[in-house]
């Protein structure tokens, strides 16, 4: 990837902040790649999609289980919630935020129902910033 | 305050810090101010890594890790009688701040960190340990 993103690239990120899934924490994150860090937004995006599908995978097995540990399951919401907020990835982030609710209570159902709300915000979150790096990609295949 | 004006030896940074993508943009962030950092994955490490007579002038640390927490790590490092290195309390939520002064942190600071608020407590840091080896 470019030392600084490519314009097309930005101007896709900033079509991004209009769906409401992310916020101004993820405009930042891209101020911070340049010469010196120049595959910072990569690697933390995909750092972030690679962990956040494993913890959505933890939590699926989490509350399967027949005597589910809700201090355990919040613990990986915890994480999930402070990496989505690092990103921007604002739907995501506000998912935690209620899920860690549910813990409180330990009430199974509403976790189980939001984990589902959380997965789907997840994957429509990852797939976004997937097809950015493509782009990002195929910008600098092209000027090659 | 700009990146450009940080001057003198390198300030040595430990990020305490569980969560991979929070390590590497806090890293990222430091990096620009010309810090050498060192990441320990939970409190219990970062207590180690000061076991083995290793060296911070500033740490950065989360509250909730696996293991040993932040407030837990920072008692136990203070306890040491490190009483120099600045601590700084990092975390998603407002009301664990008193948790982090409590065990010895110097500041707190919310998540997610803002690049601004970081360049001003890197250069006091530094002023200090510049000053200190006149």
């Amino acid at each position: 990837m470019a030392a600084t993103m490519k314009l097309s690239t930005l101007g896709y990120a900033a079509s991004m902040l209009s769906t409401g899934l992310f916020d101004e924490e993820f405009q930042k994150l891209l101020l911070l790649q340049n010469n010196s860090d120049p595959n910072f937004v990569t690697e933390t995006i995909t750092m972030f999609c690679e962990d956040g599908e494993q913890t959505i995978g933890e939590l699926t097995k989490q509350l399967g289980k027949q005597c589910v540990n809700f201090d355990e399951v919040a613990n990986f919401v915890h994480k999930l919630e402070g990496g989505s907020a690092s990103v921007g990835a604002k739907r995501v982030k506000n998912t935690c935020i209620q899920f860690l609710e549910f813990c409180k209570e330990k009430n199974r159902d509403g976790c189980l129902k939001t984990l589902d709300t959380l997965r789907v915000a997840f994957y429509e979150v990852s797939g976004k910033f997937k097809d950015m790096l493509q782009l990002e990609q195929q910008q600098a295949e092209a000027t090659k | 305050m700009t990146t450009s004006t940080v001057q003198g030896s390198p300030v040595k940074a430990l990020i305490v810090e569980d969560t991979p993508v929070h390590a590497l943009i806090l890293s990222t962030i430091l990096r620009k101010f010309h810090c050498e950092i060192t990441v320990a994955e939970n409190g219990n490490e970062a207590v180690q890594l000061f076991l083995e007579g290793k060296k911070f002038d500033i740490i950065f640390c989360d509250k909730e890790m696996p293991v040993m927490s932040g407030p837990e790590a920072i008692e136990k490092i203070r306890a040491l009688g490190e009483s120099h290195v600045k601590i700084v309390g990092v975390s998603a939520g407002y009301d664990l701040e008193q948790s982090f002064m409590s065990a010895g942190a110097d500041i707190f600071l919310p998540k997610p960190m803002k690049f601004d608020v970081v360049g001003p407590i890197i250069q006091e840091v530094m002023n200090k340990k510049n000053n200190s080896m006149v």
